[in-house]
């Protein structure tokens, strides 16, 4: 299984990363900094998964899961964000993504998002 | 006393912001029944003595402010300021009110009320990002200009301060406000020891 970690942050990524190679620790792991590195990362390389953050530079969340879902109408996005207002959620959800956590992720949510949302 | 951050940590730091500020957008959110667009978090290390022309670059300095600060002790201590302008303040009581013209008072209020919710949720979040506590004193309210934000008193005795910051943007309501957390020279310190137990934590 392939899976993309999208986050400005290194912490963030990490954080991301420990928790899949506890529930996952098999999988190949591909990093993205800012959305359009994401959607580049994206075509290339076709992961399973995506996690993506929201509040980025160059591009952010929204725009690359719109970007992301026009490559791939049955991309798998997980969005991983400190921003946990309901509309936020809403906003996320009609474009498409799988479902929306707010930050940190650890392991009993990470098991749970691959119980619930993810497909494999 | 070195007080410079390296890259692992002033990434650390913002993303433990980006997390307290989203906490507090979604209270601020849930207050004014609008969304808040979230902006990336600002650090930086600079003189005591550049602060006011740091705080002064980030805003309008035409207008007048609200300017809240509050200090908190602890392991991580400083000041969380939070500095709306007047047109954003008036816009807030309207909203809160429900009347078109509130009063002083009923602005003043209002920004009380906004403050109370976010310095409280922001340093509260960070702090628990951080793995620590912190006590809060009372909260401080003026009316300033621009250039009377940041006091000689503020400043004197210190000779670094980080400036982390942020933007609170609530635009269908007209309402936008600046975040300050300032940090000084022990504190500083002080912070990067629980930065570097929390990177320690993730990166194992």
């Amino acid at each position: 299984m392939k899976i993309l970690v999208v986050d400005d942050s290194k912490i963030a990524r990490m954080s991301v990363i420990k928790s899949l190679k506890v529930v996952h620790p098999d999988a190949e792991l591909i990093q993205a900094t800012n959305g359009l590195e994401a959607v580049e990362s994206y075509k290339k390389e076709r992961p399973d998964v995506v996690f993506l953050d929201l509040t980025m530079p160059v591009m952010d969340g929204y725009e690359a899961l719109k970007k992301i879902k026009e490559i791939d109408k049955e991309a798998q996005v997980i969005v991983v964000s400190a921003d946990i207002q309901s509309e936020a959620k809403l906003r996320v959800l009609v474009a498409g993504a799988k479902n929306m956590y707010p930050k940190p992720i650890n392991v009993e949510i990470m098991v749970q998002i691959f119980e619930q949302d993810i497909l494999l | 006393m070195n007080l410079q951050f390296n890259e692992d940590q002033i990434d650390a730091l913002r993303e433990f912001m980006n997390v307290s500020i989203g906490a507090a957008t979604a209270s601020m959110a849930n207050l004014l029944d609008a969304f808040g667009t979230m902006h990336i978090p600002k650090i930086e290390i600079c003189n005591s003595d550049e602060l006011a022309d740091k705080i002064q670059n980030s805003i309008d300095i035409r207008s007048m402010y609200f300017v809240i600060k509050q200090l908190f002790t602890g392991k991580f201590g400083g000041e969380c300021m939070f500095v709306i302008s007047e047109d954003s303040s008036i816009n807030l009581g309207r909203h809160l009110y429900d009347i078109e013209n509130p009063s002083f008072d009923e602005v003043n209020d209002a920004v009380i009320e906004l403050t109370n919710i976010l310095t409280s949720t922001i340093v509260s979040r960070l702090t628990q990002e951080l793995n620590t506590q912190v006590q809060f004193f009372v909260p401080s309210l003026q009316f300033l200009d621009a250039a009377s934000i940041v006091s000689e008193e503020d400043v004197g005795e210190y000779s670094k301060i980080i400036i982390i910051s942020t933007i609170l943007d609530f635009k269908d309501k007209q309402i936008k406000g600046n975040v300050y957390i300032l940090t000084k020279d022990e504190a500083i310190a002080s912070l990067r020891g629980l930065i570097d137990r929390k990177i320690e934590e993730i990166y194992g």
